[in-house]
Parts: structure tokens; sequence; C-alpha cells
């Protein structure tokens, strides 16, 4: 199932509210979340995550990784966390709504 | 996962990183492309295999390098510029918290700065209006003044040359004749005396000039048949008609005859200068007459045509010139013309003085930038272990600069808005004290390039004191101060050599500029001393103008002057009273020349000429003028008598060298209705200034008013209560003898004489204020050096008490320091003076530009204050209690 315009976003912030994370890292994460429901291409997850970047809602950093190899990671700002509060509220509302009038049709 | 603690520090990017950019972005993306793989790998696929889908499920590689690439260069630029505001802002801040830790250092330095500055910007405000601001008249540079000279001499012209220049030149595509006078306006409400220029009908279009209403005038309302008709100016307009729009087209009664209002000028228009209203000329074809030829009374103003030069104008104009000497040598002979550009002409005669002003104001802010300069050097010092801490924690000599320079623009910045206030308030002040002769005052505002010039100012000031401090700030100096252990104890030997020169050099600038002003002042001095030729005190004047339809006859003139007259005479109060025309001082009046009967002819242009009075037998005694031979004027010399005149000293000094003028006859060169003016002198008076107390003497002529009336009268009354008073009373009669003349020029005596005095009071008022300041500056200058100085040796000071050194000796010791500079200072500031005092030249008047007096006096004055400033701090040395000195220096 492909993603939903600016689902991407809200995704790679969420994943971020757990630890910093390197671009590899997250796509396995969201991957594994969704049972492989949702696929992210690759090429716009490192679009979204320079482009957070240059919003200032994520921060990276050069570090190591598991297997001892020079990795960028990701970690979320102050304003990035507060976005993402703001942005996942706004996601469970429309869900939500959605959901509702989806359950109101089928009686 | 394992981090890199500072790693991102390490990887900060410089200015122009680039490659490195696309390298961390290669980087990643080999990255996560080898861990996909590795996953592949591990999950049984063959490594050709893996290599291969790990690209392909990545989607469009190259795009999103590019991308990200785009991205973070992007980002990176912002972060900079963010970084670096971010540096300036926490130095600003840095920069006030430390000017306000140290209150006294900042309040002095920032008074400093704002009078600099503000000054500066006051007197620029004036030299812009005045000098600089281009003449509100279409393309102002082609504009010309024309003169005709009399051997070299600049005199006015007669509206026949004005014709044959007009007719006969081809460089001017307009002339055009002005004259100004007053005009009387009657009618509606009170009768109220006016300027008025009387122009020709093309000086509206040559000015490029539009009327705000109305018109302007058209061909041939000049000639002298045509209809009267007035345009006002903005500001009567406005004053006396209530901006009536429907003015237009209406009449008024000016001088007794009924003018149509055909138009409003706009306010910009001042020309010839700042009148009421502009009549036309109403030349006829007798003015352009030979007979007419010697009659030089009007103004001039052309327009170059395209591609002339002014040159080219004044050799058509001398070729006219030539032509009319060979044509009619007798009015002619000698004469030429002069071109003078209009601007030049309306400000010429100010420029040397104003430019010497805003040389003076220039050197009080250089004087203040040392000020400025020596006091943040003596903070730096004092701050020298803070500097070196900050050095030692890494901070850069470029921050360490940029902070030093922040701190100096941040004093500079707020004291030119200080300033700016400061001006803004002078401006109006200098207006306000400015002599009502300066041109082009009402062109002065603080406008857009007066603030540029703050800017400026602002900035070089920062930039010359600023630099100063940072030179002396040398970071390895600093990092020793701290091996060091600064305690304080040590006078930093460069540090006081840069102060002493600052000192040095704002004596020396100081020394020049008081050296300035107290030539202008010996020079108003010996003004002051000048006999005007008349006693001024408890003497009031006043003058009023006949209308010519009213009183066309001269016998009416006559009847109306003696009824005035007598009616002031009994006012209470009045010891003496007389009429005349042409004060003394005010520039009025006018030369004739004249032929003494019973001498031949003499060659033409080379006749005795004299300025022309007329006055009444009473005049005399009124004004103070004393009569020094033979009789003055009895009311005896009435209409019918004989007539008789009297001469001035210089007249008889000039024209009658070693014979008696009384008793001769002599004839002006003015005739009146076929009468000629002649008659026998019968007594010598005192000379009288006719344009100015420092002008020369000049020969006079009087000739008694009842055998000679005029219709301008101006009445002197010598009082022995309050003149004012009297002038009111003065003023009653003439509206109860004639309820449409306005009375004016009504003033006394004195203040007609401080008012000759107003050019140099004001330039000399203002120099003084500047060297006063330099003073005050340089003084502050070396109390800060000499007390610093004392602060620094505290400790030498302390062990030389210790060891027996008496008060004296300490104190003598501090103050020579002070007094060393002082005397390095005044030697080179005499020497500076000396060189440039000549500059001076044009505004001193009874004393020589090198006056030694007034040298010795500002080089003593100078000593006098330096001596105080070091002595006030020195003797806080004398006060240094050696035990806690030495104990606190360890």
């Amino acid at each position: 199932m492909d993603l939903l315009q600016g689902t991407l976003d809200v995704l790679i912030l969420k994943t971020l509210s757990w630890e910093p994370m390197h671009g590899y890292a997250i796509s396995r994460w969201i991957r594994q979340r969704t049972d492989d429901v949702l696929t992210v291409e690759d090429a716009a997850l490192y679009q979204a995550l320079h482009r957070l970047e240059r919003k200032g809602l994520i921060e990276s950093e050069w570090g190591l990784s598991e297997n001892n190899r020079r990795a960028k990671y990701y970690q979320l700002t102050a304003a990035g966390r507060k976005q993402f509060r703001a942005e996942a509220t706004e996601w469970r509302q429309y869900a939500e709504a959605v959901f509702k009038v989806l359950e109101t049709a089928s009686q | 996962m394992r981090r890199i603690p500072g790693i991102r520090r390490a990887f900060r990017l410089p200015w122009s990183s680039t490659s490195r950019v696309n390298r961390e972005v290669d980087d990643e993306l080999r990255f996560h492309l080898d861990m996909k793989t590795k996953e592949l790998v591990d999950g049984g696929v063959p490594l050709d295999e893996a290599l291969r889908q790990a690209r392909t499920q990545f989607g469009d590689i190259e795009y999103t390098r590019r991308y990200m690439n785009r991205t973070d260069r992007e980002r990176m630029v912002s972060e900079r510029r963010a970084e670096w505001s971010d540096e300036v802002r926490q130095d600003v801040r840095f920069s006030l918290r430390q000017l306000r830790r140290d209150p006294g250092f900042t309040i002095i330095a920032l008074i400093t700065l704002a009078l600099g500055i503000g000054a500066n910007t006051a007197i620029f405000s004036v030299v812009r209006g005045v000098l600089l601001r281009e003449l509100p008249y279409a393309e102002p540079t082609s504009l010309l003044r024309i003169f005709s000279t009399v051997d070299g001499y600049q005199s006015s012209v007669s509206p026949a040359d004005f014709n044959d220049w007009r007719n006969q030149t081809r460089s001017f595509s307009a002339l055009a004749a002005t004259d100004e006078s007053t005009v009387n306006l009657t009618g509606s409400g009170p009768a109220e005396r006016f300027k008025q220029a009387r122009v020709s009908a093309n000086l509206f279009q040559l000015l490029g000039v539009r009327p705000a209403l109305g018109r302007a005038f058209t061909p041939g309302e000049d000639a002298e048949a045509a209809p009267r008709v007035v345009i006002l100016s903005d500001g009567l307009w406005r004053a006396r008609f209530g901006a009536d729009r429907a003015i237009i087209g209406t009449q008024i009664v000016l001088d007794g005859f009924a003018t149509e209002i055909v138009g409003v000028a706009p306010p910009e228009m001042r020309y010839p200068s700042p009148v009421d209203m502009w009549l036309t000329t109403r030349f006829g074809p007798r003015d352009f007459s030979d007979s007419k030829r010697g009659a030089r009374w009007i103004d001039v103003v052309g327009r170059l045509a395209p591609g002339v030069s002014a040159a080219r104008a004044q050799s058509d104009l001398a070729t006219v010139a030539r032509r009319l000497e060979q044509q009619d040598p007798r009015h002619n002979t000698g004469f030429g013309t002069r071109v003078v550009p209009l601007h030049e002409e309306m400000v010429g005669r100010v420029r040397t003085p104003l430019i010497i002003l805003l040389a003076a104001v220039g050197l009080v802010m250089l004087i203040a930038c040392a000020n400025v300069a020596s006091l943040l050097l003596g903070r730096t010092a004092a701050r020298e272990a803070e500097l070196a801490v900050r050095t030692a924690l890494g901070a850069g000599r470029g921050r360490l600069v940029r902070q030093l320079l922040t701190e100096s623009v941040c004093l500079a910045v707020i004291g030119g808005a200080l300033g700016l206030g400061l001006a803004v308030w002078g401006t109006r002040l200098l207006l306000a004290l400015a002599p009502g002769d300066i041109p082009r005052l009402y062109d002065v505002r603080v406008d857009g390039w007066v603030l540029a010039f703050t800017l400026a100012a602002t900035v070089v000031a920062a930039l010359v004191f600023g630099a100063i401090p940072v030179w002396q700030a040398q970071m390895g100096r600093l990092a020793s101060t701290l091996r060091e252990g600064n305690r304080g104890s040590r006078a930093r030997p460069g540090t006081s050599r840069t102060r002493g020169m600052l000192v040095v050099s704002e004596i020396t600038l100081a020394l020049m500029l008081l050296a300035g002003a107290g030539l202008l002042i010996r020079s108003f001095a010996q003004l002051r001393e000048v006999d005007p030729g008349f006693e001024s005190a408890q003497v009031a004047t006043f003058t009023v103008t006949l209308s010519p339809v009213k009183y066309a006859a001269l016998d009416q003139q006559r009847a109306f002057a003696t009824e005035l007259l007598d009616r002031v005479r009994r006012i209470p109060g009045v010891d003496s009273t007389g009429v005349t025309f042409g004060l003394p001082l005010s520039g009025a009046g006018f030369v004739l020349s004249f032929d003494v009967t019973g001498r031949s002819a003499p060659p033409p242009n080379a006749e005795p000429s004299a300025q022309v009075r007329v006055a009444s037998a009473g005049y005399f005694a009124a004004m103070g003028i004393p009569l020094k031979r033979g009789r003055s004027f009895t009311t005896s010399d009435r209409a019918g008598a004989p007539r008789v005149l009297l001469i001035s000293e210089e007249t008889a000094r000039l024209f009658f060298p070693g014979e008696d003028p009384i008793g001769r006859h002599i004839q002006f060169g003015w005739t009146r209705d076929g009468d000629r003016l002649a008659g026998e002198i019968v007594g010598i008076v005192g000379d009288v200034r006719q344009r100015s107390l420092s002008s020369d003497r000049t020969p006079h002529a009087y000739v008694a008013y009842e055998q000679w009336p005029l219709d301008e009268i101006t009445v002197v009354m010598r009082t022995r209560t309050d003149p004012a008073r009297a002038l009111r009373t003065a003023q009653g009669i003439v509206t109860s003898l004639d309820r449409d003349l306005p009375v004016y020029d009504a003033f006394t005596l004195e203040s007609l004489v401080s008012r000759s005095l107003g050019q140099p009071r004001f330039y000399l008022l203002l120099l003084s204020v500047f060297a006063g300041l330099a003073v005050v500056l340089a003084a502050v200058g070396i109390y800060g050096v000499v007390a610093y100085t004392v602060q620094q040796r505290t400790r030498e000071i302390g062990i030389r008490i210790a060891l027996g050194a008496s008060t004296d000796r300490v104190v003598a010791m501090v103050v020579w320091r002070g007094l060393a500079l002082a005397v390095i200072g005044v030697a080179l500031g005499t020497a500076g003076a000396f060189a440039v005092t000549r500059v001076l030249r044009s505004l001193l008047f009874g004393v020589s530009q090198h006056d030694p007096l007034t040298f010795f006096g500002v080089a003593a004055l100078l000593g006098i204050v330096a001596l105080l400033a070091s002595w006030l701090p020195a003797r806080r040395a004398a006060r240094v209690d050696p035990l806690a000195a030495m104990r606190a220096d360890g």
C-alpha cells in the first residue's frame, strides 16, 4: 500500500521519538512496525530526512553503527518533538473521523 | 549504539564546503546500500543480485543525491547566517552590559560623541541648505546674474543697458530685470507695507516656475501702458487673503493703483528674494533712452542658451559694452559687464565663513574622537585581564577584535542617535540666532542628506576611536599579561604613550580653534570701538512712503512731512526730530556725481560723487551727528529760499583738498521735472558709516528736505524716555494723518547698530562655542591621562612617599606629566594656528591674523586649563597611603 500524501514526515518523527537512528534503521523500523503493509520508498525517505533537517525539526550527527561503521544519526529537535505531537493529534482525529464515517456507511 | 561526543563540533562545516556536503551525502547513501545488500545476502540472495536489488528498491538514487546535496547546502548557509547574527547579538548585548557596568565612562563618552556629532550635523544642515542645495529652479546651473562694472567695481544695471543686452546678445535664451522695493497695500483691512519685486514679464518662464494658482505674466505686461497686474507670494496669499482660491481676477490697491491679481506663486519661488508679491517693471521707451543710461538701479538675471558657456556670454556682453562706449562715451566710458553664476552670487559672501565653521566643528569632532579613543584605551588596559582570560579560553583574535569594535560601534550609534536629536534642536537654535542677512536660511532643514551625513560621521567616529584600542590590544601581549599575573601595577608604556599622543593632538587642535575664536573676539571688540558717526542711544526711527497717487505733487509731500514732524516733536519725551532718506548703516541711499561750479569739467567717469541724503533741519541733532564747521540747516532754508547743502568731512577731504568748501556751489546729476539738484555748501558735518561699521568712510552730501522733498520719509527722534513708547505714539500720529499709510522699518538706532554686527557676532558666537567645547574636551583628556597615570603608579607613589618624598614633590611629579603634554600641544597648536588663521582674514577687522596678544592669551589660557586638569588627579596621588598601596599590590 502506498503512503498517503504527508504521512511520511509524521512517521519519521514518530520513529525518531524513541531514539536517534540512521536512515537505514528508520526504513527498517517503519517496515517492521507496519508489518510490511506500508512500503516506504528509500529515495523518498532520505529526501524527507534532509527536508526535515533543513526545517530544523530533526538534526544529524555522525556516529558509529552496530557493526562499527560510520553512519549519520538523526534525532528530534525540540521543535520536531512539538511538531510531532501536533501532527499525531491531528492524524488521530482525522483517522477517527474517517473511520466513523466508514462504520456508519456499512450499517 | 556508541556516539563520539563532540563529533558534531569537529564536523562543523566551514564556509565553502560544498565538497564536504557532497562527500557526506555519498557516505550516507553508501552506508544505506551496504546495509541493504548485507540484509539481502544474509537472507540468501547472491551478492551480485543483492547489489542490484538494493539499488532498484531504493528508487531514483541520482535525483535523491542531488536533492540531498541542495537541501544540505541551503541548511548550511542559513545556519551560518543565524550563527553570525547570533554572535553579533551576543556581542551587542555584552557590549551594552559592559557600558552599563561603567556608567562614568559611558556617560562621558556619550556626551562627548553626542556634542561632536550634534554640532557637526547642525552646521552641516546649514551648509547643505545654503551652499549645497540646488536652487529650486529649472536647470539652475545655467542661470547667471549680470552686473555692470565701473572701473572693476560691480554695480547695478540701467534699464537702457538691459534693453541693449536683450536685443544685441545671442548667448542668452532669456534675460529678465528685477528691482526690489516696498509697496503699500490699502483697501482690504489695515494699510500695510509689503516687499515687492518689479520684474520683467518673462521672469517666471525664465526660472521655470509655474504659478500655484492663476497664471504667470504674459509678454507685454511689463510695458509702460500695460494694465497693472500682480502675482502674490504663497505666504501673503495665506496670511492676508486666507488662501482664497477665488482671489484670482480680483483687484487690490497697491500704492493707490488698482491692480489685478493674476496669480499666486508656489512657496519655493523666492527670486530675487523672499518678497511678498511680484509686479511688472512697466519700462517705457524713455527708460531705455541714452539719456537714462546713467541710472543704474535694476538687477539682471539670465539663462544661458543651450551649449553656451558663461565665458562666451561674458565676451558677447563685452562686445555690446564696447559698442556702447564708442556710441555714448559720456555715460559708458569705463563701464563693463560681469557674469556670475546665480547660486554663487546669492551665497558667495557667506561661503568662506560657513566653510570655516564647518572645518572648526570638524576639528571639535576630531578632538571628541581622540577623547573617546583615549578613554577606551584606559578601559581596555583596565580590562586586560578579562581579555587575556577570554583569549586563553579560546576566543579567537578575530572574535575579540570584533567584540572591541562592537563596543565602539555601540557607543558611536548611541552617541549618533543622541547627536541627531541634539542636531535637530541645534539647527533650530542656529536658525533662530542667525542674522537675517545670511541668504537661503529658509532652505535649511534636516533632510536625507543631513541624516546621511550624521550616519557617515557616526561610522567614521566609530572607526577612528575604535581602531586605536584594537590596535593596542595585541593578543600576544594580552597572553603575556596573563602569564605575568597582572596585578595592575605596571603602567603599560604603549598605552600611556598612545594616550599621551592623543591628548597632545587634542590640545593642538583646541589651541587652533581657540586662536581663531580669540581673533574673532578681538576683531569684534575693534568693530564695537568703531564710531558710527552718530549716537545711537535713545533714538528711534520709522519710515513711511507716500502714495504716488494721493501725494503726486511735491508740495503735498512737503506738507505731509512738515505736519508729521510738527506732531512728532510734540510727543512728550521727544527732544529733537528730523527726517531723512537713507539711514546710516542701512546701506540704503544713492550715489550721485556732481560738478563744482568754477572748475573745468573732469574727464568722463572721474567726476566727484557722493552719497546724497535728504535731511531736515533737526536731523543732525536727533542723530547726534556733529557739525564741524559752518552752519547746519535751519527752518529758513525753505522751499523758495536759495538751495543750501551740507557735506561730510570725507567729501571735503576728497574733493576740496587745501581749499575751503564752504561757499562753493555744486550741481548733482539728478534732474527732476527740469529742476537740477544744486546748491551752496554752507557747512561740514561728521562722517557716518554708510553700509557697515567695517566699511570705509564714504563721502556724503546732504540736501535740505524742505527744498527737495521725497515721497519716502524716514523720521528720526531722540527721546528722553522709552524710545519704543515714542514709536507707538508716532505710529498713531501717522494713522491719524492718513489712514492708508503704513509705518514700517520702525526700530531703535541701537538695534540698527546691533543688526549691522549680526554676521560677525554670529560667527564669533559659534566659533567661541566650538573653541570652548574643544577646551573642555581637551581638559577632560588631560585629566583622564593624568588620573590613569596616578592609578597605574599607585604602588610606586606609595614607595616614594614611604621613602620620604614630600607631598609637594609627588604632586609636582604627577602634574608635570600633564603639563609636559600641554606644553607640546600648545607649541604644535601655536604653529598650526599661525599657519591656518590666514583663512580667517576676510572675517577679521582691525586685528592681524597673527595678533601676538591673541596667540599669547590663548596659549596661556590653555596652559592654565591644563595645569588645573592635571592638578586635580595629582592631589589624589598625594593622598596615597603608602602602606595600603603596597599591601594591595602584594
